[in-house]
Parts: structure tokens; C-alpha cells; sequence
């Protein structure tokens, strides 16, 4: 019980706080996040697609091996990195221990790993980007590529509520619990608990809609004082929002390079 | 409040209070729900899903459309790209489909007031996205596994675990984190919740399609053809491209020579497009300073 | 630090004024002769900064109007109060000068509303914006970025202004918040963010700025920081200051004319001495009078000559000469100076050393870890034992540790190292629920508190998940209790700031705890609702034995506490009874409380230990008058219930 409950109370709401706005916000001196945000976007783009289309073992190996060195690069946190694995597992790893079971045999583990090699090189590539890149470049970034302002917008505006909002969840989840009532015994396998936690964090969205309905009322209010349905509107804001973005010899590097070592790839494949 | 047989208009601004609304708080339980520990007996596993409760509530209450496009893009935000889980082409179809799902459940509310028109309504909303879901979720193990159909019990095991995990998302998660609290939170936030965002509650009136949603539709619509096509052009692929033989094999090869090239000359004109328009067009900003530090 | 705002600008160019002109008009008076100004000038229709005329406006779906035939003119340059009581409709008015009512909120509008000179009607929201700047009450919410200069440059960026870079750069200048200009909103200290979003709202070199009620979330160090900047923006930079405002010290110091509002109607526009002298107006709203003003208007009641209106001093410097001159005269009919023998305060008898506190910390360390990896240390080896029947006052500036401690105590945070003991079990070992049924703990912002859509299932909540028994009388006997049955079916949530403050009360007494712990019970409170808490805290005690309370608010410490924990980066650099803390010049400096004004007037009127309440020292200083020497302290000093 003890355990359980340490495991709730100490590690779980504070520890992934913590651990989230490290991941959302300590990126911003990575390398990579000096590039520009379209150019990232466009290597992002090629990354998300092309490994579907693959079947060479090398050439996949090779852009894995480039995604997980950009991903170094970016200097992503590794509590990300922990979360990929323990999602790679769970969607290819039961897929391979079903097929034995449906008389498989260990030859469908490779075109499994060539899958896994697939996923990997997707989520590394978008997390080099997503992760790696200052969440105002990405929304400045989108915004460059034609995306709605609204968009651009809700995506930076998303990294500034976040820590609110956990604050907010926090508080309430703990008006729960100073007001609430624990099972008394945690029950087989902890489930009362598991069952007590699970029922207090989906109440906590009835308050915690109120409240957020309360806040989204200032926001979007002050939002109009300052401009910002005036600026959607107008293409001069638009264009100076974006006029710092601009393809440095560096950005071109970056690309020539890859397009090399993937040609490289093809040419070994 | 005299309930309106006609459509409700809304301003822009509270579309948008809708929509941060409905991002920021779905965004945010989507972080929960990506972080609980799952509990797996075998291959069923009982994993909260989703708290799909929020989406529903906020689409049956207010306007669907700008309700469920919030929720998908708080998932996408929140969920996705803060985890560093974002995961390419894939994230486009949930998008899709969970707005979809969200905002069929929200149109199918006459009343809010009454329960069990709200408890159909969200378990149809979880029945229509998980469905979709788990279709295309057997299609990317199809794509992706080049020869799907060469190894033995792949496609069945595909079809079971993906059989069971729709079983346990409508039972598990559509019952507990969709029909029982949304049937619970909907009458109860009803006329409670739109005076903090200054917006009349809807009565029996529906919330106006938007004109916005024809063009929405049809996007949704091309990219859903897109990435079907993308699939099917992917299944002929296989057939030809053998694992073993992938060294060698031309037309494979070919084909990726042919992407690459596609892919590269995609990216060159998008960049000639954005030299040009910056050469154009008389500027007069500071040159090179960027706004963010 | 400031450099003028540039007129060139193309957000101002186009309005008729030019505020660097005005800057040097307004840029000579001085806090005491500031209402003269204001009174002696008498503009043409062209210098008014915003002229409302008889206007009324009802919300859409609300058939009471919020605001009828309200009226007011305020002259360009000028730093101008609006007050009145909860709900009288100030917000909705000053919503009309950036057009945001009734372009924004389009309810039912008549009469008219002129803008620098020109008529609002026909200009949206974003073209009176770039005019009127406003900062709201809740300005957390009114950051929308992720970074200070994202945050600054906002504005002219979707104004599409070139410069917009250098207009952020210049707004933050002028709110000394530049060297913050890389770092993210959320590490920002809540005076921070209100300068930021002052920033934001500066950006946009606006004639006319609006701040709701900047006090209200800010502890006093914070508010005066602000209402600094404030006045630097109108005395150097000419730009006209309208802030909603009701506490009067505030207005004293920094405001030339006020604004009385009742019920949506405009009652009376007033140079700021003037306005607070109108006694019998402010009582009716609920608002409180300078503590200068109340001790002098006590004193004349005292004398039994009433003085004429007006002429009560309202800041500390005209009250100081005031009660100086009084003294003085005196002194010299009676040829003996008044002054008083130094009052030996009792050191708050230590209370018998008692064998088992009710809470204990040893040693007790606590840090954090923070987002830059570093780690933050909030309590350093901290000892103190609190015990039964006390009434602990924690003082100490921000980050001192007061709401660390308070977490502590409820279990909600764990000690990095060291113990701590509550109600003689280590609070190590138990869970928060357990730790609540005996200790209630009030959080500092009664809305994180609500957890239900009405004010009685919030108070009964907890008692019928917990299955007291006659939970629904008790409930009932508590919303009696704290004054809450007619909002019993209300949503806490749109209650006033006072009325929260009450429910989260009542939810934290309802339960019976032993030990209450309250957080900042007075912040966000008017001043007439802050002399009922103090009403409801006595009430308190007839159900609970030990209160403690973390607060910057003095003037409850004086009125309420037994005793004063003063903390200090992370360790207890005070401790006793509260005149002896307050005594300790040297330590109120260190741990940089804001003495109240009384306490100011008190010493620098050289009354010793410094007086608790206006009533006090109008006492003290009529007895030393009457005696030509003052009372026995001990004996003027309020009785602490």
C-alpha cells in the first residue's frame, strides 16, 4: 500500500510535471533548433513517409541510424525516449509473441524488427523535430507552410498553458484528497486503489472544466484587445511574423547532407 | 431561455473560447491517459484509452464542429508533439477520425438534459472512432509489413489484437471514460458552464454546421483518399518487393530512387517558392533578427 | 531605465495627442498635491481622454442593466481611481473605453462613449486597442505566450507594426522587467507577471491604459511595485491611468482624482483627498478609509469636534504632519512634550512550555527540484513547535517557506529531511486523507478549492464522502455560521472575491478539524470583507483549537495573532508575541514585511510598541492629550480574543 501510494502521491503528478516541461521546454539550445523550422518541417516530411515505402533491411538500418544520431543532437530528454520504447514494445511485441502463438516461428521476428525499424525511424525524426525544436519555430514554422493561424497559434499557446493547467489539476486532484475519502484497504493487486485514483482523475474535469471555461473567457477577450482576430486577418501581420525565418547556408548543409548519406543509402541498398 | 428551433450563431470569438476550451482541457487528460500504467492479462489489456468524456461533453454542449477540431488538435499538441510521440502520417488519421467521431456524437444531441440520448450519443461517438481506428490500424501493419501474407499468423493475430483492443476500448474505456460521465457531466453542466464563457445555452437549438465545414469536410475527405491511396500503392509495392531479396531487387529500388526524386524535388520547389517571395515584394524589416531569443 | 515613448510611432500618429506635450504639464506634482491638479484643471472637450455620457447596458440575456446612465469624463493625463463596492459595475465600464462592450459583448447599449477626442461608435474593439490598453484582474490569464518578449511583442506584431521588435523592447523597458526578457512566463513570480502584463499592454504605445484591480492578486511589496511603474508611465510618459481600485491607501498615494460608483450610476468624480474624505459614501459601499484618515476621524469623534469634511489627512506624510501638528500644540500649551514612555510589551508569556506540541519540525529540510535541473531549497534544517490554543501568524517575504511550511504541516508536500510531527504522529507516514481529517488546510486561491457547482455541496461535500454523521445539519449550521445561506445554490465560482473566501472557510471548518491552516486569508479581499474574516476567524475558534494563518497582510497579524513565526530564507528568524516582532526594526527589514500604515504612523510619530488599529492609536493620542501623557499601553491595546 505504501508503495502504491508513494508511487501516486510523490513520483506521479510532480515528477511528470516536471519531467513534461523539461520535455516541452528544454530544448531550446539544442543544435538542431537553430535551423530553420521549414526546413526541419520538410526533412520531417520525408522522414514520416519514406519508411513506409521501404523494404531494404540496410537502407532502413541507415536512416535509423541517422535519426537517432539527429535525435542525440536534439537533445531530447529521456524520459522521451523511455516512453517510445515502452510504445514500440507494447504495438510490436505482442504482434510477434501472437504470431508464434498462430504457429509462427522465429523467421517472423525480422519482418517485425524490419516494422519496428519503420516506427522507429518515424517517431525518432519527429521527435528530433517536435522535440528538439523551440515550440515558436514549429507554430512560426506551420504557419510558413500554409497551416491557419489559429493553429500555429493554439500550438505555442499550448506550451504556455500547460504548466497552468497541471497547477490547476494538481490543486484540484488535492481538494479531492483533502476532502475525500481513501479505500481503507487497497484490495487485490491494488485495483481499489488503481479504481480510487482512476474515478478521482476523471472528476477532477468536472471542476476543472468550469474553471478552465472561466479562464478561456479572459484569454480569449484579452486575445481581441490585443489584436490577434485583427492580425488573422490582416496578411501584413502574417508576413512580419515570418519575415525572420530565413534558409541560412546551414539549413541548406543540413539538407544537402542527409539527401548525400540517404543517396548514399540507396546506393548501398 | 426560449429554446430556438433554428440554428445558433455564434461569434468567432466564441468559437475560439470553444476551441481552447476543448484543446486545453482534452490535451491535457490526453497527457494522463498517455502516462497510466497499463494492465495486461495476456493480450487484453485494460488501458484507459482515452478520456474521450471531455470532447463529448464539450460537443454536445456547444458547438460540435469547433469543439472536436479543438479536442483533435489538444490530443495532437498536448498528447503527441510535448511527449515527442508524434508520429507522422498515422496522427493525421486520428485526427481525422476521432473530429469525425466527436462531432457525429455532438450532432446526434437534441437535448442535453436528456441521458439517455447523451449516453447513446458518446458511445456512438467511441463506436465510430475505435472502429475507424482499428481499421486503420490493421492496414498499417498491412503496409508496413512487407510480406504480410507470407507469414504464418500474422494477419490473424493482427486482426485479434486489434479485435480485442476495439472489445476493450468500447467496454473498458467507451463505458467508464465515455457513456457513464459524460451521461453524468453533460445534464449537469448544462446551464452551468456557458455563463463562464458568456455564451447562452444551446436549449434544444442546434449549433449551425458552420461554413467552414463544407471546406473542412472536403479536406478531410482528400487526405483520407490520400492516405488510402498511399496504402493501396504501397500493397502492390510488396508483392513485388521481397524482404530477403530487397539488396538487389531493381524495381524496388526503382521505386525508392523514384520517391526520393519526388521527395527532393518537392522540397526544392517549396524552397525556390519561398526564395522567391522573399526576393519580391519590398521589406522592410530588420533582416535576419529573429522575435524569439 | 525609460526612455520616453517615441511619438513617431504609427500606432499613435494617427490620434490627435502627443503624449511627450503632456508629460511635462503632469510632471511636477507630488503625491500630497495631486488632487489640487486635478481639481484646478478644467479641459476642453478635446482633452478628454475618455468622456462617457449616460450610458446604459444590459449583458445579452440579463434583462438588469448593469450600468445606467452612467457619466464621467477623464482628462487626459491623469491618474484616476475607479471604486465602489462588489458588482456596481466598474469592470463594465472601463470595458466601454476599449470598445470591447459593445462591439465584444453585444447586449442592449445606448447612449455615447468619445475616445482621445473621437467618438467610439464605429470603432471595433482592435482599432480602440490600439488606444486603450487593459490589463485584467486575473492577468495570468492574459499572457498567451510562451516567452517575455514573445509575450511583449504580441500585440504590434498582429497589428503588423515593423518596429514591433523595438516597441517590445521599449514596453518592457518601461515596466523594468528587461533583463526578463528571455525567460518563460511560467517562471515568473506573480508580480512579474503582472509588470508583464502591463508590458503587453504597453507594447502598443496606448494614450489610455486600464488596470483592473492590480492589487488584488498581488502581495503589497508587489501592488506598490506596480502602482511605481504606474506612476512613472503618467508622470513621465504622459499616458492616462484609469485602474479599478478600492483599496484607499493605494488611492492616497498614487491617484489625483476617484470615481464613486454605485449600483452602474456614477455618483461623484473627485480629487483623490477630497473622495476620501467622503466617509459616510465610502462606509455605505463598503469601503474601508485610509487607517490615517479612520484615526483622525476617530480622534475628532474623540475631541468631540468633528472636523468639516475633507480636510482628514489620507496619506501617511499628511497625516504624520497632521497628528504632528495636534501633538506639537499641545505640547506647547502645556509646556511638556508628549511624548510617551517606551511601553514595556509583555513578551507574549511563552505559553507553559507544553509537553506535546501539536505540531513539531525538527530539523525539517525541503527542496525542489526545479525544471532547469537545479534544485531549489525552501526550508534549511527549520525547527519550531506550534501548540495547542495558539493563534500563529507566519510572516516573511515571498519564498520565505510560509506555504511550505502550511503544505508540510498538511501533509501535502514531504520533508526532505528532518521530521515533522502533527498531532503526535509523524506526518511521514500518513496519507493526505488520512492527515485532513483532522487538519484542514484553506488554500490561498479559494477557487482551486471548489470542487462542486453550488456553494452547499461544496460545504456538505466532505462530510457526507466521509459519512459524518448529521452531515446535513452541520452543513446547514455552517453556511449559517459563515453568513452563506442565501448563495447556498449558487456556483462558488462566480461569486465575489469575499464571498469565496467565506465558502472555502466553511468548507475547511466543516469537518471540525482541531488545526485549521489558512493561506493568505485576506488577499483578493475588500477592506470591509477583511474585518468580517477577522469576525469569522473568531468564530473559528469556538470549533477549532489551533489556527494558523501565512500571511503579508499586517494589520490582520496586529488585530488576530498571539503569536508571529517570522521566516527567512528557509528558517525561523522571528519568533514571539506580535508587538515585540514588531518592535524589532531590524528584523522587519530582514525579512521584508510592509508594516501597515498605522504601524508607519506609530513610529514615526515615535509611539512605542506601534499601535494595532486606527481606533488604537486615536485613542492613544487623545489620552495623550487629555493626560499630556500617553495611556498605559498595555491597557490600550486591544484585547486579544
Amino acid at each position: 500500500m505504501q508503495l502504491v501510494r508513494n508511487w501516486f502521491s510523490r513520483i506521479s503528478l510532480e515528477r511528470i510535471q516536471l519531467e513534461l516541461m523539461n520535455t516541452a521546454y528544454g530544448s531550446g539550445h539544442a543544435s538542431l533548433s537553430r535551423l530553420d523550422p521549414r526546413c526541419l518541417l520538410l526533412w520531417y516530411l520525408f522522414f514520416a513517409i519514406v519508411p513506409w515505402f521501404l523494404s531494404s533491411f540496410v537502407v532502413l538500418a541507415g536512416l535509423f541510424l541517422l535519426t537517432a544520431a539527429t535525435t542525440v543532437l536534439s537533445r531530447v530528454t529521456p524520459f522521451v525516449i523511455v516512453v517510445l520504447c515502452l510504445g514500440l514494445i507494447g504495438q510490436v511485441g505482442w504482434l510477434f509473441v501472437l504470431s508464434l502463438f498462430f504457429g509462427g516461428d522465429v523467421g517472423s521476428a525480422l519482418p517485425l524488427l524490419k516494422l519496428t525499424l519503420k516506427l522507429s525511424v518515424v517517431s525518432l525524426a519527429s521527435i528530433t523535430v517536435f522535440s528538439g525544436m523551440d515550440p515558436e519555430k514549429i507554430s512560426d514554422g506551420l504557419l510558413a507552410l500554409g497551416l491557419p493561424a489559429s493553429i500555429s497559434f493554439s500550438l505555442s499557446y499550448g506550451y504556455r498553458i500547460l504548466p497552468v493547467l497541471f497547477e490547476e489539476f494538481r490543486n484540484v486532484l488535492l481538494s479531492y484528497r483533502l476532502r475525500g475519502q481513501s479505500p481503507e484497504r487497497p484490495g487485490f493487486l491494488y485495483w481499489r486503489m488503481a479504481a480510487y485514483y482512476l474515478k478521482l482523475l476523471t472528476m477532477a474535469f468536472f471542476p476543472l472544466m468550469l474553471a478552465t471555461a472561466k479562464r478561456s473567457r479572459t484569454t480569449v477577450e484579452a486575445l481581441e484587445t490585443r489584436g490577434f482576430s485583427y492580425g488573422m486577418r490582416n496578411p501584413a501581420s502574417k508576413k512580419l511574423k515570418l519575415s525572420h525565418l530565413r534558409v541560412a547556408a546551414r539549413d541548406i548543409a543540413f539538407l544537402s547532407g542527409t539527401a548525400a548519406y540517404v543517396a548514399l543509402l540507396f546506393w548501398i541498398g | 431561455m426560449a429554446s430556438h428551433s433554428r440554428a445558433i450563431t455564434l461569434t468567432s470569438s466564441q468559437k475560439m473560447m470553444i476551441f481552447v476550451l476543448s484543446m486545453s482541457l482534452y490535451g491535457l487528460s490526453n497527457m494522463f491517459t498517455e502516462l497510466i500504467p497499463e494492465f495486461r492479462i495476456g493480450p487484453v489489456e485494460l488501458s484507459v484509452e482515452y478520456f474521450a468524456f471531455i470532447p463529448l461533453t464539450l460537443c454536445m454542449l456547444f458547438s460540435p464542429l469547433h469543439a472536436a477540431v479543438g479536442a483533435a488538435l489538444g490530443e495532437v499538441i498536448f498528447g503527441e508533439l510535448m511527449l515527442g510521440q508524434f508520429g507522422g502520417l498515422g496522427e493525421l488519421e486520428k485526427f481525422l477520425t476521432f473530429s469525425f467521431a466527436m462531432y457525429v456524437a455532438g450532432r446526434m444531441v437534441r437535448d442535453p438534459l436528456n441521458r439517455v440520448q447523451v449516453g447513446v450519443a458518446a458511445i456512438a461517438g467511441v463506436i465510430i472512432h475505435q472502429a475507424c481506428s482499428s481499421l486503420i490500424d490493421i492496414g498499417k501493419v498491412w503496409v508496413g509489413v512487407d510480406d504480410f501474407d507470407t507469414i504464418p499468423g500474422l494477419a490473424e493475430s493482427v486482426v485479434v489484437v486489434e479485435g480485442f483492443s476495439f472489445l476493450n476500448d468500447v467496454l473498458f474505456s467507451g463505458i467508464l471514460f465515455a457513456l457513464l460521465p459524460t451521461a453524468y457531466l453533460v445534464p449537469r453542466l448544462y446551464g452551468k458552464i456557458e455563463p463562464l464563457l458568456g455564451i447562452r445555452p444551446r436549449g434544444k437549438a442546434a449549433y449551425e454546421a458552420g461554413g467552414v465545414s463544407a471546406k473542412i469536410v472536403a479536406t478531410g475527405i482528400l487526405l483520407a483518399v490520400v492516405s488510402f491511396g498511399a496504402a493501396a500503392l504501397s500493397k502492390t509495392d510488396w508483392n513485388f518487393a521481397e524482404w530477403d531479396s530487397g539488396f538487389e531487387d531493381r524495381f524496388g529500388t526503382g521505386a525508392i530512387w523514384i520517391s526520393i526524386a519526388a521527395a527532393a524535388l518537392v522540397a526544392l520547389v517549396v524552397l525556390a517558392f519561398f526564395r522567391m517571395r522573399k526576393n519580391r515584394g519590398p521589406q522592410a524589416e530588420a533582416p535576419g533578427e529573429s522575435p524569439y531569443v | 531605465m525609460s526612455k520616453p515613448i517615441s511619438p513617431s510611432s504609427p500606432a499613435l500618429s494617427s490620434s490627435s495627442s502627443s503624449p511627450s506635450s503632456l508629460s511635462s504639464q503632469f510632471s511636477l506634482s507630488s503625491p500630497s498635491s495631486a488632487s489640487s491638479l486635478a481639481a484646478s484643471a478644467a479641459p476642453s472637450a478635446g482633452e478628454f481622454a475618455v468622456r462617457v455620457s449616460n450610458v446604459t447596458f444590459a449583458y445579452p440575456g440579463s434583462e438588469q442593466p448593469v450600468l445606467r446612465e452612467a457619466s464621467l469624463a477623464i482628462r487626459k493625463g491623469s491618474f484616476a481611481a475607479i471604486a465602489g463596492g462588489n458588482g456596481c459595475g466598474k469592470s463594465t465600464l472601463c470595458k466601454l473605453f476599449n470598445g470591447l462592450i459593445p462591439h465584444y459583448y453585444s447586449g442592449e447599449f445606448s447612449g455615447s462613449v468619445e475616445v482621445c477626442g473621437r467618438p467610439a461608435e464605429g470603432r471595433g474593439v482592435a482599432e480602440l486597442s490600439r488606444q486603450v490598453g487593459y490589463v485584467y484582474q486575473d492577468f495570468d490569464n492574459q499572457l498567451v505566450r510562451p516567452t517575455v518578449l514573445d509575450e511583449a511583442v504580441f500585440a504590434p506584431l498582429n497589428y503588423g507594426l515593423p518596429e514591433y521588435r523595438a516597441m517590445g523592447q521599449r514596453a518592457l523597458e518601461l515596466c523594468g522587467i528587461s533583463h526578463l526578457h528571455d525567460r518563460y512566463v511560467w517562471e515568473l513570480s506573480g508580480g512579474q507577471k503582472h509588470l508583464l502584463a502591463l508590458a503587453g499592454a504597453l507594447a502598443l504605445e496606448p494614450d489610455v491604459l486600464v488596470v483592473d484591480e492590480p492589487v488584488s492578486q498581488l502581495d503589497p511589496r508587489h501592488a506598490r511595485q506596480a502602482y511605481e511603474v504606474l506612476r512613472r508611465l503618467n508622470r513621465q510618459h504622459g499616458i492616462t491611468i484609469i485602474v479599478i481600485e478600492h483599496h484607499t491607501e493605494f488611492i492616497a498615494d498614487y491617484c489625483e482624482e476617484v470615481c464613486l460608483m454605485e449600483q452602474g450610476r456614477v455618483l461623484w468624480q473627485l480629487p483623490a483627498a477630497e473622495a476620501l474624505n467622503r466617509l459616510a459614501d465610502l462606509d455605505r459601499l463598503g469601503i474601508q478609509p485610509p487607517e490615517v484618515t479612520q484615526a483622525a476621524a476617530k480622534l475628532s469623534e474623540l475631541l468631540g469636534k468633528p472636523s468639516a469634511a475633507s480636510s482628514y489627512p489620507v496619506t501617511a506624510d499628511d497625516a504624520e504632519a497632521y497628528f504632528g501638528a495636534i501633538l506639537r500644540r499641545r505640547a506647547a500649551e502645556t509646556g511638556s512634550p508628549g511624548k510617551e514612555a517606551g511601553g514595556g510589551a509583555s513578551a507574549g508569556e511563552a505559553p507553559p512550555s507544553n509537553p506535546s506540541p501539536a505540531i513539531e519540525f525538527r530539523r525539517t529540510e525541503l527542496s525542489y527540484r526545479t525544471v532547469r535541473k537545479e534544485k531549489r531549497e525552501v526550508l534549511r534544517g527549520l525547527d519550531l513547535a506550534l501548540n495547542e490554543g495558539e493563534r500563529i501568524a507566519l510572516v516573511g517575504n515571498n519564498g520565505a517557506g510560509k506555504s511550505s511550511l502550511l503544505k508540510l504541516i498538511a501533509g501535502i508536500a514531504r520533508p526532505t529531511g528532518g521530521d515533522v510531527r502533527v498531532l503526535g504522529e509523524d506526518a511521514k507516514g500518513l496519507s493526505v486523507e488520512r492527515i485532513s481529517a483532522r487538519i484542514a488546510y484553506v488554500f490561498q486561491n479559494p477557487e482551486d478549492m471548489f470542487i462542486e457547482d453550488t456553494v452547499y455541496k461544496e460545504v456538505a461535500y466532505c462530510l457526507k464522502r466521509r459519512r459524518y454523521p448529521q452531515a446535513e445539519e452541520t452543513a446547514e449550521r455552517m453556511l449559517r455560521a459563515f453568513r452563506l445561506e442565501p448563495l447556498r445554490d449558487r456556483d462558488a465560482r462566480l461569486l465575489s472575491g469575499g464571498q469565496q473566501r467565506r465558502v472555502s472557510l466553511a468548507i475547511g471548518a466543516a469537518i471540525r478539524p482541531e488545526i485549521i491552516l489558512l493561506d493568505e486569508p485576506t488577499a483578493n479581499l475588500d477592506l470591509a470583507t477583511r474585518e468580517e474574516l477577522i469576525g469569522t476567524l473568531k468564530e473559528l475558534e469556538a470549533h477549532v483549537r489551533t489556527v494558523v494563518i501565512a500571511t503579508h497582510d499586517m494589520q490582520l497579524v496586529r488585530q488576530w495573532a498571539t503569536r508571529v513565526v517570522v521566516l527567512n530564507e528557509g528558517v525561523v528568524a522571528g519568533d514571539g508575541a506580535p508587538a515585540d516582532v514588531f518592535a524589532d526594526a531590524d528584523l522587519i527589514r530582514r525579512a521584508g514585511l510592509a508594516p501597515t500604515q498605522i504601524m508607519d504612523l506609530s513610529a514615526r510619530l515615535g509611539l512605542k510598541p506601534a499601535c494595532a488599529s486606527p481606533a488604537e492609536l486615536a485613542g492613544r493620542i487623545y489620552g495623550m492629550l487629555a493626560h499630556g501623557k500617553e495611556n498605559d499601553s498595555h491597557a490600550a491595546r486591544p484585547q486579544l480574543v
